[in-house]
């Protein structure tokens, strides 16, 4: 059990952590002004780790501050409603959870990719219910741009993430390593 | 998957059902509460991209130079926006005489705000300024500079307040052209391709609307409106008449990308 929650507390302030980073970064004017996302990839990787009711209550915790830290009221309007994140992790965390054998064999792809797909995902959900409660579809370059950049940079920097918690995990003295529910 | 699983599936389900019931008002506390806790941290983060944005700089200049300069800069624009709102309150003044229709009109204290950070999400054109409501700043209150109209606030914490730009699309303000009787209403772009330099579209127009580029775009202070009138929005680039009315392509006068400080409309002084 103290396992489960050495990992939800390295979730828990691992998401906060990518929020603050995420949010000092400026917009990449290259990319059509595209951000560098960081929250869904942190997630992914609790998915593929956490047994599936533990990867649940991240996956509420994770979905509800991004809908705090990005909802826009503007005129006693909403445009993404609360709870539509928590729902879009859940969705995420179950398939990510399927990988969890293959991240035990230590085969980072499937974390790789649905770091990827998981953030151009979330965008473009995003972008979906704007053109919904807005009406009148817009699609061109900037658009494919916002989507797809910030998934090929989750997925570029996935694997370096991987590697950087391998090493911190190393550190911890081998009592506390046993503890940790990934084979690394 | 086990019971036990599917049941926790439908239980976060149903609270995320829940939380999307929850009114426009009482969501905006919630993120008001959140932005008041991670405050200090959103801040030690921007203020450590703008110190490492700036280590050039600070090695050709004196610290003490730099504080009383950004000091004198802040004082010059708040002064000279606080001339701009003075001259539009003579000319309308003068203009009310000449008519003997005396009538208050509402006055605004400008409360100097500095931006913490811009830009923090990929479908709104926003930023984040210092001031919350404990500075008595509330939401949809205008934001100017001494060019023109930045924007308005929208959720407001402790110390923090968002504000929607002007070149957001559900940033809408009623505006008129000036020097005609044109009237209208102001919005960005969906899509800016670069947010910060977007365009306006002031749709609404008649078609037959003798408009020329150039022309000032400024608010017209509707009723239960948040803007006064007469603040600067941008001046007209282009009009294009349609089938039923006309639309103008505005350039903002504000330089959005560049701005650091920005001035709060607060109440009536």
């Amino acid at each position: 059990m103290s396992k489960i929650l050495i990992d939800l507390a390295a979730l828990f302030a691992g998401v906060v952590l990518a929020f603050i980073i995420q949010d000092a970064l400026p917009p990449m004017s290259d990319f059509h002004s595209a951000h560098v996302l960081l929250v869904p990839m942190v997630f992914c990787l609790a998915a593929v780790v956490l047994p599936f009711p533990a990867m649940l209550i991240g996956a509420f915790y994770t979905g509800f501050l991004s809908d705090l830290m990005y909802m826009h009221v503007v005129g006693g309007k909403v445009e993404i409603p609360l709870g539509m994140s928590i729902v879009f992790f859940v969705i995420l965390g179950s398939i990510a959870n399927g990988f969890q054998p293959a991240m035990k064999s230590r085969n980072v792809l499937p974390f790789v990719v649905l770091s990827g797909v998981g953030t151009s995902g979330y965008l473009l959900v995003q972008f979906l219910t704007i053109t919904l409660q807005r009406g009148g579809f817009i699609w061109d370059e900037a658009v494919l741009w916002r989507i797809l950049a910030p998934g090929l940079i989750a997925a570029l920097i996935a694997p370096l993430f991987y590697w950087t918690l391998s090493q911190i995990d190393r550190l911890i003295p081998d009592g506390s390593r046993k503890l940790r529910s990934i084979t690394r | 998957m086990n019971k036990l699983n599917i049941a926790l599936v439908v239980a976060i389900l149903a609270v995320a059902i829940y939380f999307s019931t929850i009114s426009p008002s009482a969501m905006q506390a919630m993120q008001s509460g959140f932005m008041s806790m991670l405050s200090p941290f959103l801040r030690t983060g921007s203020a450590m991209q703008e110190n490492l944005g700036s280590v050039g700089r600070r090695l050709q200049t004196l610290d003490e130079l730099e504080v009383e300069n950004k000091k004198i800069l802040v004082e010059n624009r708040e002064l000279r926006a606080q001339n701009n709102l003075l001259n539009e309150l003579e000319t309308e003044n003068s203009r009310l005489r000449m008519a003997l229709d005396f009538r208050e009109r509402s006055s605004f204290k400008l409360m100097p705000a500095r931006i913490i950070s811009r830009d923090a999400s990929t479908w709104w054109n926003t930023l984040r300024i210092n001031r919350g409501f404990e500075d008595g700043v509330e939401a949809d209150m205008p934001v100017v500079t001494e060019l023109g109209v930045v924007g308005k606030t929208t959720t407001v914490s402790k110390n923090e307040a968002i504000v929607v730009l002007v070149t957001d699309e559900t940033c809408r303000i009623g505006c008129k052209i000036d020097g005609t009787r044109e009237q209208g209403i102001i919005s960005g772009l969906r899509i800016q391709e670069k947010a910060a330099e977007g365009l306006l579209q002031m749709n609404f127009l008649s078609k037959n609307a003798k408009i020329e580029p150039g022309q000032q775009v400024l608010t017209a202070g509707v009723a239960h409106g948040a803007f006064p009138p007469g603040l600067v929005i941008g001046r007209v680039k282009e009009f294009r008449p349609r089938a039923l009315d006309g639309q103008a392509v505005v350039e903002p006068a504000v330089q959005l990308d560049s701005i650091e400080d920005v001035f709060v409309l607060i109440g009536k002084k």
